[in-house]
């Protein structure tokens, strides 16, 4: 490992208690700094599994984690801080407006006074939501939430972060700003790694992929790479159809 | 914390809601209370002694705040059966019959065993003074709607009664002995008797006052329901962590370097501020509103300071509670249906509802176990006995206690259910 890599995963698996499959099964990576790298794979495949012992959700059933050359086990506490996460389901309080909840989980990441205020203002208006910032989020929209969720994620400057399907529900406007905005706080240095249905989204977004299916790395590259080795494929959807059929997942 | 703020319903019925409970429960048994106070309960009382102990007896319950004295039916002095037939209707709950010849039974032991003392120079003797107390009968009638309180108190002072009339008799008559012997003595030895019987009298009432509390409605209800308006923080703290659990901000708050730990906290110090602003209400409920309905107002006793203390361990006690049962429950009807049952058991069993001292023996038994009955009994005795904050001090320290056992289950509960 060099101090290049920034998430090193060596065969991480994961068995929920009461289940006979493992969720995740004996997945390896190694995810460089400034990459962004894209985790996909059909429903069920194990993505947010493994998101979610990343960022110390809970402990892994065997495997070893290192991130930013510390060891998951070891130093939570220094990890979480380093840290952003957007969960795939939308986390904040709804009888809360906006600019509440984030004013909350920025004092939770330690953040306050101007600094988070003004950290804050930026991000409503970077994602439109300045004018409603005062209103509960109980009354928005679905795509208003995702964004506010997102912010949530972001507020403390993580060195890495993790978005679960942050696109999802979000009409073509503001995915494309939610996008653009990913790609800005990446040039700033932020890894992130990203779960997507958006097959089209991940092949323009991501500088690197790895579908998962059943819990199992399937192929691992760059989306480029992907396509010109799987044949007769000109996207990165086909490619993913090819490699995990087209039978329906739970 | 914020959402709290925000569920404006949710606030309102956390303050309002004790408030008209207070106010409706104390209207309601102000009457009740005050049949038992003011106006004492009814007692028919025959004397047909009609000697000293008729007399003491009579002059007792005549002058005791507990009862209001009769001695007579219709303007005549009742007979035995009359008695009995006027407790029966109900027209007094307590009817007592001092025999014929009472006094005289007594004086006839206590000069033989003066005698047989005199006599054989000894002192009382085990035997003697069972046979003494075998002979004088005194009937009490009793509509069984009484309360066993005001019964036990009534007997024990027939008892004093009859022992301080004995006591009388026997100095009486040992002195007559002794002044044959020693006339000059005779006047000194009565006076010395007389101061005796005085305070003797006196300390009857006065362990009287002391034992059987009999509050006021508003002395009641007040303290009663406060504790029970601050144990019902439980439904909203519980909701609110049940809440956090299913819309997903807890896995983003575990993701958070803040300890988890320090979260709870959060939640104990906010839930704390709003049982003791619900106290502060509740108080000054008692202390200005009711008076101008006309209700006795509320007296506080004298410790500030164990006021402060009971106040504060009934907050953590009740937040520790809601804690537990925000971690036990899996969804906010099961939080809500687990909370409002146990507090309502605890609330019922711990004489909040009804007194405690209402209760049949083996309910008493079982307010022990409810925090709502520590937490009442401390109010009790800051308020009604005049307690200390030493007096409190044990009660408090359960509340305390029972703070950290929920505490501690809630923790084990929340490792065991977050092992997936
Ligand atoms: N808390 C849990 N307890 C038991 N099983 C779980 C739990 N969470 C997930 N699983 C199971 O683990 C497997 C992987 O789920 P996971 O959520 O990681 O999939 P995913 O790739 O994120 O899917 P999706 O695209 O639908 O979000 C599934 O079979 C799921 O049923
Ligand atoms: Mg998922």
């Amino acid at each position: 490992m060099t101090s290049n890599t920034i998430i090193n995963i060596q065969n991480l698996s994961k068995t929920f208690i009461g289940k006979t499959e493992p969720a995740v099964n004996d997945i390896s990576l190694s995810i460089r700094r400034g990459e962004i790298f894209g985790l996909l794979g059909p429903n069920g495949a194990g993505k947010t599994t493994t998101i979610s012992i990343l960022c110390g959700l809970f402990p892994p059933s065997s495997g070893k984690i290192n991130i930013d050359g510390m060891d998951l086990r070891g130093d939570l506490d220094y990890i979480k801080q380093i840290v952003g996460v957007v969960p795939q389901d939308i986390a904040l309080y709804p009888t809360l407006t906006a600019r509440e909840n984030l004013n909350f989980y920025g004092h939770m990441y330690g953040l306050k006074g101007k600094a988070l205020r003004d950290k804050i203002e930026m991000w409503l208006s970077n994602f439109g939501l300045t004018d409603a910032a005062n209103r509960r989020v109980s009354t928005y929209s679905g795509g208003m939430k995702r964004r506010v969720n997102l912010i949530a994620g972001v507020l403390h400057s993580p060195k890495i972060l993790f978005l679960d399907e942050p696109t999802v529900g979000v009409d073509v406007q503001s995915r494309t700003v939610i996008i653009d905005y990913l790609k800005e706080l990446n040039k700033s240095g932020t890894t992130i790694i990203y779960t997507s249905h958006h097959m089209d989204e991940a092949e323009h977004f991501c500088t690197q992929v790895a579908i998962i299916d059943h819990g199992k790395i399937i192929i691992e590259g760059t989306p480029k790479h992907l396509i010109e080795e799987s044949l007769g494929s000109t996207n990165l959807e086909t490619v993913f159809l090819k490699l995990t059929n087209r039978a329906l997942r739970d | 914390m914020l959402i709290l703020l925000r569920d404006r319903v949710g606030l309102a019925i956390l303050f309002i809601m004790p408030m008209v409970l207070i106010f409706v429960m104390t209207l309601i048994q102000d009457s009740a209370f005050k049949s038992l106070n003011e106006k004492g309960i009814p007692i028919l009382f025959v004397d047909d002694d009609k000697d000293s102990l008729g007399i003491a007896i009579g002059q007792g319950l005549k002058n005791s705040e507990l009862c209001s004295f009769h001695d007579s039916i219709n303007g005549k002095p009742a007979s035995a059966d009359e008695v009995k037939k006027a407790v029966a209707d109900g027209g007094f709950l307590v009817g007592i019959i001092v025999p014929k010849g009472a006094t005289e039974a007594i004086r006839k032991n206590v000069s033989s065993l003066v005698q047989q003392t005199l006599g054989t120079d000894s002192v009382l003797s085990a035997g003697a003074t069972k046979k003494m107390s075998d002979s004088v009968e005194i009937s009490i009638f009793i509509d069984p709607i009484t309360k066993k309180s005001f019964l036990t108190s009534v007997t024990s002072s027939l008892r004093e009664f009859i022992s301080v009339i004995k006591t009388k008799i026997m100095f009486k008559t040992f002195s007559d002995q002794l002044a044959e012997i020693i006339p000059d003595k005779k006047t000194t030895t009565s006076s010395v008797f007389e101061k005796t019987q005085i305070i003797k009298y006196k300390e009857v009432y006065a362990s009287k006052d002391i034992g059987e509390i009999v509050p006021n409605a508003v002395q009641h209800n007040v303290p009663a329901w406060t504790i029970f308006a601050m144990f019902f923080i439980v439904l909203p703290l519980a909701g609110s962590m049940v809440k956090e659990k299913n819309e997903g901000s807890i896995f983003r708050l575990h993701t958070m370097p803040s300890s988890f730990l320090l979260l709870i906290n959060g939640k104990i110090v906010v839930y704390v501020l709003v049982c003791l602003i619900q106290f502060i209400l509740m108080l000054s409920v008692g202390l200005y509103f009711l008076p101008l309905l006309g209700l006795p107002t509320l007296v506080l006793g004298n410790s500030i300071a164990g006021i402060i203390i009971v106040t504060l361990a009934t907050a953590f006690a009740a937040t520790g509670y809601g804690v537990m049962v925000g971690t036990m429950a899996t969804t906010e009807q099961q939080g809500a249906i687990m909370g409002a049952l146990s507090i309502l058991l605890f609330s019922a069993i711990g004489g909040v509802w009804v007194p405690t001292y209402v209760m049949p023996q083996t309910m008493r038994h079982l307010s022990a176990f409810s925090p709502l009955n520590w937490s009442l009994n401390s109010f009790y005795e800051l308020f009604l006995r005049g307690g200390s904050v030493h007096s409190i001090l044990p009660d408090s320290m359960k509340l305390v206690v029972f703070f950290f056992v929920t505490m501690s289950i809630a923790s084990v509960v929340n490792r065991i259910k977050r092992k997936i």
